[in-house]
């Protein structure tokens, strides 16, 4: 049974229709045209922004953080939250360069073996959030800490697996059809939690245990393997990313993915997705990665330094915000 | 078994296999570094206390921390008395502070999206307007507040010990306090009963902002200038200080006596690991596992109840 | 209209206004020429001093040289950032992109890439594949650092030899790492009294290069002494050795004068290892310049470096000289 995993500030009322969901909702719309706004901007003031390369970079770029983002809008929607995907990624790249490197097997096997890492770290999470009923919070704190420490442990902090076969690479950084590879990946990964979210029974039951988590038990939906359920799906994308990530760079150390759980969660809240729970969609949290995709590599093609788009995103993100609670008090 | 028995009681373990193995770790000298350096994190942590009991959170201070950190190093530079470099620092700290509240208590919205924001803006905006130049050439009389060593680590000590004491009074015997708990607890119970929410959560970034600055102030001056980017993943050592030692994230339950198990246990994980010769390279990992192990502690008592109530 | 829509409305405005005004500050900022040279040069993270330093020679030569100089890069360490700068470089076009590496491999890739669409590469501090640049602006060897910094740990311990302390920048930093190895590599031939008892990181923060030298002082009493390896390390080792009191340990490293100078003049540093930074930077611009407008380095044995002289070309290596070091006496002449 979850403890109210996020804190909560004013009561704010998340309307949680259907309706809503299918078309695009207002912060949704507010995005967009925020979206647009950067569009125009950027293609104003860079240099070879609103290229057909250039968009596909961006795509190629945010995959990553967008798995992440996908796995992350479940865990979101049922009022919990995971701050461990990032230090997840991190330590199944180094277990599939490790398998791969050290332990001498296949590619398939090292990257069965990534896979399975962020299984096992999701079902952690998930043990202690929906089986023991503990904060989200402070157990994703604590395991964020614990993976990336696994990491550091492994690999002294200094190894660094590299040289991967050229066939692996092209997951991360070849061309599949026009696309970038893992955009296929990313795309596999919206179909399946949109079928989540949206779809099926399941989602309902999604939010309303973020909306009332008392009331979902009541109403017969199996609170604690839902919670499972969402927790292990974002240890298990952490896995699928990392394995993207040593593949777009070649290479896999323990600091992989610092900090993608932050981006993580920003382009899901920055998408209309409550932190609350109860009230959000798969959609919006692609919006919402592309919003921040285009704004960082806008910026960068403006030739403004990088600080820039750490303080508009703050901006961005409260704006975001600021129009979801204004639309959850009508 | 109260969460704050139950982190005093890891923590004497903790300290009992240190005094096995390692037992130069209780050298005076040794215990006092470790108190000076726990102090900053003690001071932040009271205000964290406010913060989350009053349900909610702020991942910004270690952000707070760098910029209030830098301000106090400008300010001496100009030539500003050092009394007055320690009230300006803390008026800073409580300005970004009011910035939170204003956002959160004011507009209506989630403490950690908002907190989120700011911690991204103002350390990349601190970075954009620093360029990375740490604050350097300061007056003699900033180490230490010109004091000297000795006088200046028991300065820092005493102040932490006394920011914790008032706000332990605080919290515990004035109606300021119990207006927290009751916000935390039920905001439209605590209207009803003639507390104001929105004061009151505003209150408690402002009071974080403020003790941030005052932290950041003692830890700055235990050095000759100023970094430009200090305080780097204070929040995360700060919030699991504070959840540990047993205030709930869902607020309205904690003390600040949970705050101090657990600002002790902390501190002092990361020194006693390499006392204990731990490679270095797993002390992350053994940090937390020690968060998990004292967040499910209390868990074992109530599991039983909760696997009744899933039946 | 409800007083919150206009609220944020004007959130919004101002978002877009920040935008735009950014955008006009920035982008018209150093007059050059229309047609002029674009150097893109990125650091590996934007915030450490060292890199700072870099910056001040590099800006000197694009403004001798008239080309427009882009400066960006992570503002933490992040193998991932660096990349994803490099591809916004080739998506906008430039002439040069010169890198300091974070990450071999994963920049080696992208390179790679930047070379096949014509541009010129050079790394400097941290090279990459030699087949992903067209010239490494090295500084110096990591085996010429080792050497140079355990020769000041040796006449520290003194002829009886002893422990020496490392405290580096992250567990995961490249150059730290390698010149670690090195060390390792020289101590048992050429430095056989001298042992390091522990590695400590600092994360490149000073307090915690700070906090971790007390500790270290204190697990292990008997270090001689301690050797900082990054630059933000330096003035936090120091200055935990001189608030112990503790005279007979000695401490030396790598670091940049300014804030090595305090701990210097008093004593309690010996040995600042390093070169000079900003011709660094300024050497970097030079080279990317001279590759862009088409003079090859390869094959040649001389490299005009401006008001540097005639720098060394070893292969495709430019050497800027060799590590130096700061110390009591000389530290006042410089100023980075």
């Amino acid at each position: 049974m979850p403890d109210a995993a996020m804190p909560a500030s004013a009561p704010a009322a998340p309307t949680v229709s259907s309706h809503g969901q299918r078309r695009l909702a207002t912060p949704e719309r507010v995005l967009l045209a925020l979206l647009v706004g950067e569009l125009i901007w950027f293609s104003l003031a860079g240099t070879n922004f609103l290229t057909l390369d250039n968009g596909l970079e961006i795509l190629r770029a945010s995959t990553e953080v967008g798995l992440l983002a996908l796995a992350l809008t479940p865990v979101i929607l049922t009022g919990g939250i995971d701050l461990s995907c990032g230090a997840l990624l991190g330590l199944s790249a180094v277990v599939f360069g490790a398998i791969w490197r050290d332990a001498g097997q296949s590619i398939t096997v090292a990257a069965a073996a990534a896979i399975g890492v962020g299984l096992v770290g999701g079902a952690i999470n998930a043990w202690m959030v929906a089986g023991f009923g503990r904060p989200a919070l402070i157990v994703t704190l604590g395991t964020a800490s614990l993976f990336r420490g696994l990491a550091e442990g492994l690999t002294g902090g200094a190894v660094n697996y590299s040289g991967f076969p050229a066939a692996f690479l092209h997951l991360g950084q070849g061309r599949v059809l026009g696309l970038p590879t893992q955009a296929w990946v990313l795309i596999v990964a919206v179909a399946l939690i949109a079928v989540l979210v949206h779809a099926a029974t399941i989602g309902r039951g999604l939010r309303a245990i973020g909306y009332a988590p008392e009331g979902a038990r009541f109403a017969g939906i199996p609170v604690g393997r839902r919670l499972a359920l969402v927790y292990l799906l974002s240890g298990g994308a952490a896995g699928v990313a990392g394995l993207v990530y040593a593949a777009r760079l070649g290479q896999a150390r323990a600091d992989a993915g610092t900090g993608f759980e932050l981006s993580a969660i920003t382009a899901v809240v920055l998408g209309g997705t409550s932190i609350f729970g109860g009230r959000g969609s798969v959609w919006g949290t692609i919006l919402g990665l592309v919003a921040l995709g285009v704004l960082t590599n806008g910026l960068r093609l403006a030739d403004q330094p990088a600080e820039l788009a750490g303080v508009l995103t703050g901006i961005l993100l409260v704006v975001a915000i600021g129009v979801g609670a204004r639309r959850g008090r009508t | 078994m109260n969460r704050p028995l139950w982190v005093a009681l890891a923590w004497a373990a903790l300290l009992a296999l240190v005094a096995a193995v390692a037992p130069a770790f209780f050298d005076p000298v040794n215990v006092r570094d470790l108190i000076v350096r726990a102090s900053p994190l003690l001071i932040v942590a009271s205000g964290m206390t406010i913060v989350i009991l009053a349900r909610q959170i702020d991942i910004s201070v270690g952000s707070q921390f760098a910029i209030c950190g830098v301000v106090a190093g400008l300010l001496a530079r100009e030539g500003v008395p050092m009394p007055l470099v320690a009230v300006g620092t803390m008026l800073a700290g409580a300005g970004l502070g009011a910035i939170n509240g204003v956002l959160v208590a004011r507009l209506g919205l989630p403490a950690i999206v908002v907190t989120l924001a700011t911690l991204v803006a103002w350390r990349e905006g601190l970075r954009f307007a620093t360029e990375g130049v740490w604050v350097q050439d300061l007056p003699g009389t900033f180490q230490w507040f010109g004091l000297g060593q000795d006088i200046g680590r028991w300065l820092i000590g005493l102040g932490a010990g006394a920011v914790w004491a008032i706000v332990a009074l605080v919290l515990g015997w004035t109606p300021a306090g119990r207006a927290v708990y009751a916000t935390g607890s039920d905001a439209e119970v605590a209207r009803l009963l003639g507390v104001r929410p929105t004061w009151v959560i505003g209150g408690s970034f402002v009071v974080m902002g403020a003790l941030t600055g005052l932290a950041a102030l003692l830890s700055a001056v235990q050095f000759i200038d100023v970094q430009a980017n200090a305080g780097i993943g204070l929040e995360l050592s700060v919030i699991a200080a504070v959840i540990v030692g047993g205030t709930a994230v869902s607020g309205g339950r904690g003390s600040l006596t949970g705050t101090l198990a657990g600002v002790a246990l902390l501190a002092t994980v990361g020194p006693a690991l390499t006392f204990l010769g731990a490679p270095v390279a797993w002390e992350r990992a053994l940090q937390g596992a020690i968060i998990l192990i004292a967040v499910s502690a209390e868990g074992f008592s109530r599991v039983r109840g909760v696997k009744e109530r899933h039946a | 209209m409800t007083r919150r829509t206009i609220g944020m409305g004007l959130a919004l405005g101002l978002g877009l206004l920040t935008l735009g005004a950014a955008g006009a500050c920035r982008g018209g900022g150093s007059a050059t020429p229309d047609g002029a040279l674009t150097v893109a040069m990125m650091p590996k993270n934007k915030g450490n001093p060292y890199f700072v330093s870099c910056r001040q020679g590099a800006e000197e030569a694009a403004q001798q040289l008239g080309v427009k100089l882009l400066w960006d890069g992570p503002t933490e360490t992040d193998p991932a950032k660096q990349n994803d700068v490099v591809e916004a470089w080739i998506t906008r076009g430039v002439q040069a992109i010169a890198v300091s590496v974070e990450n071999r491999e994963a920049m080696s890739t992208v390179l790679r890439k930047a070379r096949g669409k014509g541009i010129k590469v050079v790394t400097w501090d941290a090279d990459a594949d030699p087949d992903a640049r067209d010239a490494f602006v090295n500084q110096a060897t990591p085996a010429g650092i080792a050497d140079v910094l355990l020769g000041h740990a040796s006449r520290l311990a003194g002829p009886a030899g002893g422990e020496i302390g490392i405290i580096t920048g992250s567990l995961t930093a490249a150059n730290q790492n390698s010149w670690i190895a090195e060390m390792r590599k020289l101590l048992p031939t050429k430095y056989p009294n001298l042992t390091i008892v522990d590695i400590r990181p600092s994360d490149d923060d000073r307090k915690k290069a700070f906090d971790e030298t007390q500790t270290l002082l204190r697990v292990h009493p008997k270090v001689k002494v301690v050797m900082a390896i990054a630059s933000p390390a330096v003035p936090g080792a120091a200055e935990a050795v001189k608030q112990s009191g503790r005279k007979d340990v000695g401490v030396t490293g790598l670091g940049l004068p300014n804030a090595s100078k305090p701990y210097l003049l008093d004593g309690v540093l010996d040995s600042a290892v390093l070169w000079n930074t900003k011709d660094l930077g300024y050497l970097t611009v030079q080279v990317a310049t001279a590759l862009a407008k088409g003079t090859p380095i390869a094959g040649t044995t001389q490299f005009p470096g401006g008001r540097l002289g005639q720098l060394e070309v070893r292969g495709d290596n430019i050497i800027l000289g060799t590590p130096f070091t700061f110390t009591k006496a000389n530290v006042g002449g410089f100023d980075f």
